[in-house]
């Protein structure tokens, strides 16, 4: 059986996919670098891990390769795992403080 | 390939154990469990061999590595008497959490995909989240924990783009598959660009884990911050993994690469072992100089890394057991005499509080002097050899000025490591004696002994590979 | 004028990459950029919507599915969820210092720089159409390969999350006592 090519396969190289998903990689570096705001920075977090499904699915579409797609199920669990946890630290502090700056928590040296 | 599967049901059977009325079952209990799977771990000894489609190696090199970290643990679990149990309403989650953390650090020494990679290395960081933040009343803790999250999944993310990359290059995960694709592209002189971009993400990404400079700065706040219990479990068994797996991805993927990142891990090496020991010198905390002190000898491990040699393996081995020895002495000193005297409701960490322990307690200056003379590498300890090793792990590639620099750093660190031995045995004391319960002194005890039998006689373990 | 020829000759599959494109990274600046925190969640989810829209051009159609429902429904709600809870407001001194700023910045161009030019030496390499299995995105191939050859990472990923439970729970209690520094 011959099997059809995605449109978007034949005609968009892959380097357009690999440049955005790194475009968008480095939005979510910046923004964890530049934020103060616990809950932004950890938002950014998650760019960067959506950076990674979008690569992950593109080199796994253009070779037909399941793998990729797979990894990128794991992603999702992990991303889901960390984001419980971490939103329980940041209530967690914030019953104490009354604030998720990160300039505010100075107790140690940031 | 054992360890987890016993981990993981005990884990789960750890849970269950907390809806009992007495909580005293649970470290006995845990201790237990530990023990069987250190022994399930020993149980395929010389039968290496590939298990579960690919997923998970085992060799005598991983189980060493196991074996190390399980040792480590269960030495840690036991000083948790008196800590956890007292301090906490549920210490059935803390010891469960503890037991699934292990699975996760023994996936990172025997993966043979990066899937497995990534979940173990996922595994240990989330626990170790939990607990640097289980002090929930203490804002330190809090905070540590905090940073650690944020800083821990900045790094994950870091990783997971070079494993996508490497995916790019490789169309596989598996990392033999990774090696047979590197060495046809030496061979054909046709270099794919995703796998030199991945390599580098991927390393950045488990550097920040095991906190080798610059990607150290959030290592002292954190040590500092958590619950030196769990600190210790951080400082030992954490950059155990940590560096089984820099090593393995290395040296199975990537050594026909070898001259691409051998300059990348030096100048980390480099800049490990200058900031960590010259900051370490000016400290006057002793958590915060023992958190430094982790990050100059993750400098020290990566020099075996920068080797590749045919014993690497060996050193990785024999430094990781004498690091953790000597630490998991040090943090148990620390915790037996900073827990009488409270500083703003947490106990006092600052080398002035061990001044006068000969006369508070000879035993416990003892340890604290032979752990002490141990990280510095003094000789007839398990560290000189350690430090031995890997010198001469760097000196097989030929790197000499790394190893002038690394020594001229070990006299730095020699320095910094005498504070402690001399505020206890020269200045005066000022507390009252320290009393210890048998078992928590049977541990040191059996910690310091482990430091000293290994500096005599170092051929034990080195004749086990 | 040729240029400019070029670019309308596209075919039209091109302009829905672009336009797709185009919203991703700007839905991904609006999170990143935006001052209030509940902003930030909305511009996130048109960042997820956009990629869903990638993933099913990409003949990945189960994987997008996913993504709204595990990223867009259950992670970004319960984002919300805190927001909410604790009642966030905007901050007057909302970014870091101007210093702090310049570096990331700088250090962003760079990053960005030194991969775009790595990039565009990567090799493009021709899809063959004989061996290409348009099926590797569906559901059937995905489960076979996740419970045939990824098992044992799929059933450690539940230590994970079953720490990741615990963890949540103990975290999020109350705990009575004083609180010190």
């Amino acid at each position: 059986m011959q099997s059809k090519i995605p449109d978007i396969i034949q005609t968009v190289p892959l380097l357009n996919y690999v440049l955005l998903a790194s475009i968008l990689f480095i939005i979510g570096v910046v923004g964890v670098l530049i934020r103060r705001n616990a809950i932004i920075i950890f938002m950014s977090i998650e760019l960067m891990l959506n950076a990674v499904n979008l690569l992950l699915i593109a080199f796994s579409s253009y070779r037909a390769d399941a793998s990729g797609q797979v990894f990128v199920f794991f992603i999702m669990a992990v991303a889901a795992a960390e984001v419980a946890v971490g939103l329980a630290i940041i209530v967690m502090i914030y019953r104490n403080i009354r604030s998720i700056d990160v300039g505010l928590l100075d107790k140690l040296k940031w | 390939m054992y360890p987890i599967l016993v981990l993981s049901i005990t884990g789960i059977i750890t849970l269950f154990l907390g809806f009992l009325k007495s909580k005293k079952v649970l470290l006995p209990a845990t201790l237990f469990f530990v023990t069987l799977a250190f022994f399930a771990n020993l149980y395929d000894w010389n039968k290496p061999g590939l298990y579960f489609n690919n997923m998970l190696q085992v060799n005598n090199f991983t189980i060493l590595l196991s074996a190390v970290i399980l040792l480590s643990a269960f030495l840690i679990i036991a000083l948790t008497k008196g800590f956890i149990d007292d301090e906490h309403a549920q210490p059935a989650e803390y010891f469960a959490i503890l037991q699934f953390s292990l699975v996760g650090a023994i996936m990172m020494t025997g993966f043979q995909n990066l899937i497995m990679l990534f979940i173990g290395v996922e595994i240990l960081s989330v626990s170790m989240y939990v607990l640097t933040g289980s002090d929930k009343r203490n804002l330190r803790g809090n905070e540590a924990a905090l940073k650690y999250f944020l800083m821990g999944s900045f790094a994950t993310g870091i990783m997971l783009f070079g494993i996508a990359m490497l995916y790019g290059a490789n169309y596989s995960f598996n990392i033999d598959a990774a090696r047979t694709v590197v060495t046809q592209m030496v061979s054909t002189q046709h270099s794919s660009v995703y796998l030199y971009v991945g390599v580098t993400f991927l390393l950045i990404g488990l550097l920040f884990k095991v906190s080798a400079a610059p990607f150290h700065f959030w290592t002292p706040d954190v040590y500092e911050g958590a619950p030196t219990i769990f600190t210790t479990f951080m400082s030992t068994i954490v950059k155990t993994a940590g560096f089984a797996a820099i090593y393995r991805i290395l040296e199975v993927s990537f050594s026909p690469i070898y001259s691409f990142w051998w300059v990348m891990v030096i100048i980390m090496t480099v800049l490990s072992l200058i900031i960590s020991n010259v900051t370490a010198v000016s400290q006057g905390s002793f958590k915060r100089m023992l958190a430094f002190s982790s990050v100059s000898h993750a400098g020290y491990m990566l020099m075996a890394v920068v080797g590749l040699s045919n014993k690497s393996d060996d050193s990785i081995v024999f430094y990781s057991l004498a690091y953790s020895l000597a630490t998991i002495s040090a943090f148990g000193v620390l915790m037996a005499v900073s827990k009488e005297k409270l500083v703003d409701g947490r106990p006092d960490e600052s080398i002035a509080v061990l001044n006068g322990l000969s006369k508070r307690n000879p035993f416990l200056a003892f340890i604290l002097a032979i752990s002490m003379l141990s990280l510095a590498g003094i000789p007839l300890t398990a560290g000189f050899w350690g430090k031995f090793y890997v010198f001469s792990d760097a000196a097989f590639r030929g790197h000499i000025w790394l190893l002038v620099v690394a020594i001229l750093m070990s006299a730095v660190g020699i320095y910094y490591y005498f504070k402690p031995i001399i505020a206890a045995y020269m200045r005066e004391s000022e507390g009252e004696a320290i009393s210890l319960t048998p078992f928590y002194k049977i541990i040191l005890g059996i910690t310091t002994f482990g430091s000293i039998l290994l500096g005599l006689f170092p051929d034990l373990l080195r004749s086990l590979m | 004028m040729e240029y400019l020829k070029n670019i309308l000759s596209l075919p039209p599959i091109y302009y829905t990459f672009a336009i797709l494109s185009v919203l991703t990274l700007f839905g991904a600046l609006g999170t990143v950029m935006s001052r209030n925190p509940v902003h930030s969640v909305i511009y996130m989810i048109v960042t997820f919507f956009s990629l869903s829209a990638h993933y099913i051009l990409l003949n990945a159609q189960f994987l997008a599915a996913v993504n709204i429902i595990v990223y867009a429904g259950a992670i970004m709600v319960l984002f919300l969820f805190v927001i909410m809870f604790l009642n966030m407001k905007q901050e007057a001194e909302e970014m870091k210092k101007e210093k702090i700023i310049y570096t990331a910045v700088i250090t962003a161009v760079i990053l960005g720089g030194i991969l775009i030019i790595f990039l565009r030496r990567a090799e493009r390499e021709p899809v063959n159409p004989l061996t290409y299995n348009s099926q590797s995105g569906m559901i059937e191939v995905l489960g076979r390969s996740l419970y045939g050859e990824y098992l044992l990472p799929f059933e450690l990923i539940s230590i994970l999350l079953l720490v990741a439970m615990a963890g949540a729970v103990m975290l999020g209690k109350r705990e009575a006592g004083e609180r010190h520094f």
